[in-house]
């Protein structure tokens, strides 16, 4: 256990190697494939409406990028990120309810669960005759889109704890709204952020095929009438685009989880930042030894 | 005559079963402790030993009986009593310093205050320079005494301790004794301890209660006569023998065993 204080921070050095390497691996597998795409396209003479070759996609990418896709991701990623924040809002509401109310968990759990056989995109154009041709049905869309995941994970987490924790609590005199936050609240976390991470990436496609019925701009609206005129390079360009926003969210949801759970992750920078500032405590606990 | 600081009288706990009705566990239990007393509760597993403490710790009501604590009913109500488990439920995302200053914490305390005795106390405690460590760097032992600190800035005249250190080996659990018996001397505890070990009982005790299995009942109690400081040098005295034959005697259901030494 010394032993692991001590070298924490070469440790951290050789996993940000071993990262690098990590990603290696998938890097060169996904060029391997885009070759293998690229080969066939020509090879086999297919037409770029049917699938057009890696550089060409490549070349649409810095042809419209700048001044077709990116003006519509604006439009998807705010829908996205209103989405997301909606749906965040609903599963903290609902989860307190599942788990507080015995009521709400026999009575609405089951009717939640049975919405979600409804395919979401088939309401589209009814939110649209209610809310009006704005970016309102297609947040909503959204978001229910990725609630449910982040519901039932956080109710998973809540509901974890194991009893022991809530005696010694109760031992403590605790109230019912400390042993929610600095008891039921840490222990999901992981659980929580598990939720986040797939509602996050949901979200991204709820945002775009809610695009695909009454809308005007976005990714979606792009997607769909780039189809129409079999225009299946800019689709693809655009699929690019789609993906790497969809990974920037995934990742930025899980920089967070690592900077708030600073017990579970001991590599990344808020805890490198503990461990400089207590350096001393790792010179004490050579000198025990 | 010395009031009691703890007085437990009467105490008789059930649980309802589908098909036996109302099964007691604890079944007419009176103890009395005077202040800054240590009393062990030894007897086998399963025997109701940790109903025994929900109860004074008020986590649970009893059918029938009193806990009293300074001449005050305490049933029912938690918090009056420090309360350490046989886990030692450290919160894996809080540091030590954060976890041994829970309970001031929760009650509300100046937070300022705390950390700083909490700092003072890190080093009686073996934890030195551990202070900003999360609980999963800590050996078992460490573990045990960072739960044990947490349990000390209570600050609560009674502890309960349930086997502390079972889930030690014998040599952290015998290095570990004779650290709590100082704790317990200097921050003036009256303590009541659950233990499955005749020596620990022996060693750490004014008096050894042997409990009876389901339902919980006194079988006997040795007055221990070693002297108040003691080391772990005192287990090789024959004093310290005797008593563990008369435990292990009311252990074994032995009826001739000897109520008293003198």
């Amino acid at each position: 256990m010394t032993v692991r204080t001590a070298n924490r921070g070469t440790a951290g050095r050789a996993s940000a190697l071993s990262r690098l390497g990590d990603a290696a691996l998938p890097l060169g597998i996904m060029f391997s494939l885009l070759l293998v795409w690229e080969a066939a396209v020509h090879l086999l003479d297919i037409k770029a409406y049917v699938l057009p070759a890696p550089t060409a996609i490549f070349g649409e990418l810095v042809a419209s990028g700048p001044k077709v896709i990116l003006p519509q991701l604006k439009a998807t990623l705010f829908e996205t990120l209103a989405g997301y924040a909606l749906a965040v809002a609903v599963a903290a509401v609902l989860s307190v309810l599942i788990l507080y109310s015995s009521a709400f968990r026999r009575g609405v759990l089951p009717l939640i669960v049975a919405s979600q056989t409804v395919p979401v995109i088939t309401m589209a154009p009814v939110l649209v005759i209610w809310f009006g041709y704005n970016s309102l049905p297609r947040i909503i869309i959204t978001a229910i889109v990725a609630f449910f995941p982040l519901t039932i994970a956080t109710v998973t987490g809540l509901r974890s704890l194991e009893p022991q924790f809530i005696d010694f609590f109760r031992s403590l005199n605790a109230t019912p709204s400390q042993i929610f936050f600095k008891l039921r609240l840490p222990v999901a976390l992981p659980n929580i952020f598990g939720g986040l991470k797939v509602a996050a990436t949901l979200a991204v496609i709820g945002a775009t095929i809610s695009e695909w019925v009454g809308a005007s701009q976005g990714i979606g609206y792009l997607i769909a009438q780039d189809t129409a005129q079999l225009n299946t390079t800019r689709v693809f360009a655009s699929l690019t685009v789609l993906g790497i926003s969809g990974m920037a969210l995934f990742g930025l949801v899980g920089l967070v989880e690592r900077l708030s759970m600073p017990w579970l992750h001991r590599r990344p920078s808020l805890a490198w930042l503990r461990n400089t500032r207590g350096n001393g405590q790792a010179a004490g606990a050579v000198a025990r030894s | 005559m010395e009031s009691a600081r703890l007085q437990i009288s009467g105490l008789y706990c059930g649980y309802v079963t589908p098909d036996r009705g109302l099964v007691p566990a604890v079944d007419g239990i009176d103890l009395s402790l005077k202040s800054n007393e240590f009393v062990s509760i030894i007897g086998p597993s399963g025997c109701g030993k940790s109903t025994l403490f929900n109860v004074i710790a008020g986590l649970l009501a009893p059918n029938s009986g009193d806990v009293a604590l300074d001449g005050r009913k305490i049933v029912g109500q938690p918090g009056h009593v420090a309360y350490m488990m046989q886990r030692d439920l450290l919160l894996p995302w809080r540091t030590v310093l954060d976890n041994v200053v829970l309970g001031p914490e929760l009650a509300g305390r100046p937070m300022a205050e705390v950390r700083n005795r909490a700092l003072a106390l890190l080093r009686r405690f073996g934890l030195e320079g551990y202070e900003n460590s999360y609980p999963s760097a800590l050996s078992g032992g460490m573990r045990q005494r960072a739960a044990l600190l947490r349990t000390i800035l209570c600050d609560r005249s009674v502890v309960l301790l349930d086997e502390p250190f079972g889930a030690l080996d014998a040599l952290t659990r015998a290095t570990m004794h004779e650290w709590l018996l100082g704790i317990q001397r200097e921050f003036r505890q009256t303590m009541i301890l659950i233990t499955h070990d005749p020596d620990e009982a022996v060693y750490l005790s004014d008096r050894v209660y042997v409990a009876t299995p389901r339902p919980m009942r006194f079988a006997g109690v040795v007055p221990v006569s070693l002297p108040y400081e003691r080391t772990s040098d005192v287990t090789m005295t024959p004093e310290f023998a005797h008593h563990k034959r008369q435990v292990l005697s009311f252990l074994r259901g032995g009826k001739d065993a000897p109520a008293a030494l003198h």
